[in-house]
């Protein structure tokens, strides 16, 4: 199923782009498309589908915009 | 006594005298500085209706033990004096060289009292103290201004000065330092504009009294160096603060068109990466590693600095989507010496009242020109820039027709770029804030919309609200640093009582920091109530469109959902039970004793009763 995926703010760096369609499995969960896109886990990540939090253990639906933004805690 | 001076510098403008006043140990564990030191003298010293454009209110220039001693992130000053935007308590911190040379020159506080008989500026070089005519720098913006003071003192000197709209008395006019710091929303550059007093110029040379120097130099160092590296390896620096723009638009939370609407397609050509990649220069405060500030070259080519807040509220919620023309916004913003904030907010509140008819003018939503004109104008209080410059509250008083209830702001100071239009938690945060809308006390939106149920008013939201109150408005406005290092890379909260404790040579626990936010908080609370002895609930309630269905966004993540204002108001009641409160939202006679406020209780008694 496809994905489309927006990293926020520094994450962009880490992995290469803003935002990309990507192609996953049936049944990805939401931390295990970390591992896919490669986002270290060392810091803590929260994590959007269409503007709703989603848990890391939900699993993604095709066609999900999945947001992946470090804990910001403001300005 | 170690880490505090123990001298305030008190200087009256209509006498020209000067005094330096010794303050007592027990002040200092009471208040810490900072904000507790600006709150307790205001508290003390300003007879409640005085006007706070007279001669009569004080502005007040506060530090904490840990100010100036190189360490994670010291060189923040507090500012603070009675609001002639809120006509409450105000104050805010900006980053400055003044915080180091403050404590060199002696001082952990200076009061400025009176009003000069013409345009002045102080100059403190250790033991002296100098009234100087600032005839040539006055009706200047504030980057003439500093250059200007630079080329007397070097470029070295600590220096806050105000702009044109602090001179106008522009009700948010704000307090600048360095090339992009600016701090007091709720108008105390006008509170130095209305004292005739241009700048305040500080080079001092005396060591800080510490209880442990040596040992400090190389712990803070060493740390300073740890925060570095953990930024860089975290990359936050990168965007600085903006990296939240897109994360906001992509939750539903961003302010567009004064806050309407919650997203836009075109947020991207503002975001974090768009800034990072026109960056010209890096700015930052003294003492730090993480500069956060990040210049462009704007529409005209000035360099302007700018964060999350500036393009928030002089882009999106103008729907003015391009980076060099919200850059001029916030260029002329810092040049005048006008809140970002407040001044993006009531530019749109005035888009948004001409375009639902609730008065003429010929300003719309994405008319960056026009919306430069209308600065200028605000700066010199000429046409509808005199309104302007008084901010959306007194704006919509005078245009009526309902408007105040999309007046954006809380206690008559703006709401900063955070929509939250069904982000109860964050709504409550604005609300409670003890200066009116500012975000710095309570930053609960992250948590609330990926910890919490977003829907949710439960009372974890309250107790997250006070939680984080306790800390951001609270340890980091009375030791005075910057809360970055700890909120955006985790610097743990325990390094600011190893530092605390080798600077006092005193052995406090974050419990004590907790009782000193509680105590400042309250006592910010009685001023307000001596200044409001009708006082009630509603002085914590968001702005009325937040509850208004029809106000509700059409489509995206939170289609058809608004605040309730029921919840609202029972999520209000949890938090007034965490702190204690009473249903008016003031603390009881029991909490002051507890706090250790007794005096202060009595004083406030005097205008309205406590329960």
């Amino acid at each position: 199923m496809r994905i489309r995926v927006k990293m926020i703010g520094p994450l962009m760096y880490e992995v290469g782009f803003s935002e990309k369609e990507v192609e996953v499995p049936a049944d990805t969960t939401a931390e295990a498309l970390l591992d896919l896109i490669a986002v270290s886990r060392q810091r803590p990540r929260i994590m959007t589908r269409n503007g709703r939090a989603i848990a890391p253990q939900e699993v993604l639906e095709d066609g999900d915009k999945i947001a992946v933004s470090p804990i910001y805690s403001g300005g | 006594m170690y880490g505090w001076t123990g001298n305030i510098l008190r200087i009256n403008l209509t006498t020209k005298t000067v005094k330096k006043e010794t303050y007592s140990e027990e002040f200092a564990r009471t208040w810490v500085g900072g904000r507790g030191f600006a709150v307790k003298i205001l508290y003390d010293e300003l007879k409640p209706g005085i006007d706070p454009l007279g001669p009569d209110n004080k502005f007040v220039v506060a530090v904490g033990p840990l100010a100036g001693i190189p360490a994670p992130n010291t060189g923040k000053t507090v500012v603070a004096a009675k609001s002639p935007l809120t006509g409450g308590y105000g104050d805010g911190n900006l980053g400055t060289r003044i915080t180091e040379h403050l404590r060199r020159c002696g001082y952990d506080v200076l009061i400025v009292e009176g009003r000069a008989d013409a345009p002045t500026y102080i100059y403190l070089q250790d033991d002296e103290v100098s009234l100087l005519p600032a005839n040539e720098i006055w009706g200047k913006g504030t980057y003439a201004t500093h250059d200007w003071l630079y080329q007397k003192y070097g470029r070295a000197a600590g220096i806050l000065s105000i702009g044109q709209a602090g001179e106008t008395l522009s009700l948010y006019a704000v307090v600048r330092s360095l090339e992009g710091r600016a701090g007091g929303r709720p108008g105390m550059g006008a509170v130095m504009g209305s004292k005739n007093l241009k700048a305040i110029v500080a080079k001092g040379n005396k060591p800080i009294p510490q209880a442990d120097p040596q040992g400090m130099k190389s712990l803070g160092a060493g740390d300073l160096k740890k925060v570095g590296d953990i930024d860089k390896q975290s990359g936050w620096s990168k965007q600085s603060t903006n990296g939240v723009l897109a994360w906001c638009n992509e939750v539903a939370a961003l302010p567009v068109r004064n806050m309407r609407k919650t997203h836009h397609p075109d947020a991207w050509k503002v975001d974090g990466e768009r800034l990072n990649n026109a960056r010209v220069a890096t700015y930052g405060c003294p003492n730090c590693t993480m500069r956060c500030g990040i210049a462009i070259h704007d529409h005209e080519g000035r360099e302007s600095e700018l964060d999350y807040e500036n393009i928030g509220m002089l882009g999106p919620n103008l729907e003015i989507f391009d980076l060099e023309q919200v850059g001029s916004l916030n260029y002329m913003c810092d040049d005048y010496g006008f809140d970002t904030i407040s001044a993006g907010a009531t530019l749109a509140f005035y888009a948004d009242a001409i375009d639902r008819g609730d008065t003429q003018g010929d300003f719309k939503f994405g008319d960056a020109e026009r919306a430069k004109e209308l600065l200028t104008l605000a700066s010199r209080r000429e046409g509808v820039g005199n309104l302007i410059a008084q901010g959306s509250l007194r704006m919509a008083r005078r245009f009526g027709r309902g408007s105040e209830n999309y007046a954006m702001q809380v206690k008559g100071l703006e709401m900063a770029a955070y929509n939250c239009k069904f982000c109860p938690g964050m709504a409550l945060s604005f609300g409670t804030a003890p200066i009116g809308g500012t975000h710095k006390e309570a930053w609960v939106i992250t948590y609330e919309l990926n910890q919490a149920k977003r829907e949710s008013y439960g009372p974890e939201k309250a107790a997250k609200v006070m939680e984080l109150q306790r800390i951001r408005g609270g340890l980091f406005e009375f030791l005075t640093a910057c809360r970055f290092p700890w909120v955006e890379l985790g610097w743990g909260l325990e390094n600011y009582t190893v530092y605390f404790n080798k600077i006092t040579g005193l052995n406090w626990t974050l419990d004590d920091f907790w009782k000193t936010s509680d105590r400042i908080y309250a006592l910010i609370k009685l001023f307000w109530l001596r200044e409001n002895p009708a006082i009630d609930r509603t002085f914590d309630y968001p702005p009325g469109v937040w509850f208004d269905p029809a106000n509700a966004d059409t489509e995206g993540p939170i289609a058809g959902k608004i605040l309730e204002r029921d919840k609202y108001d029972s999520l209000l009641q949890h938090f007034y039970d965490l702190r204690h409160w009473d249903r008016r939202g003031i603390p009881t006679r029991k909490l002051t004793g507890i706090l250790g406020l007794e005096a202060e209780a009595a004083a406030a008694e005097k205008f309205g009763k406590l329960e």
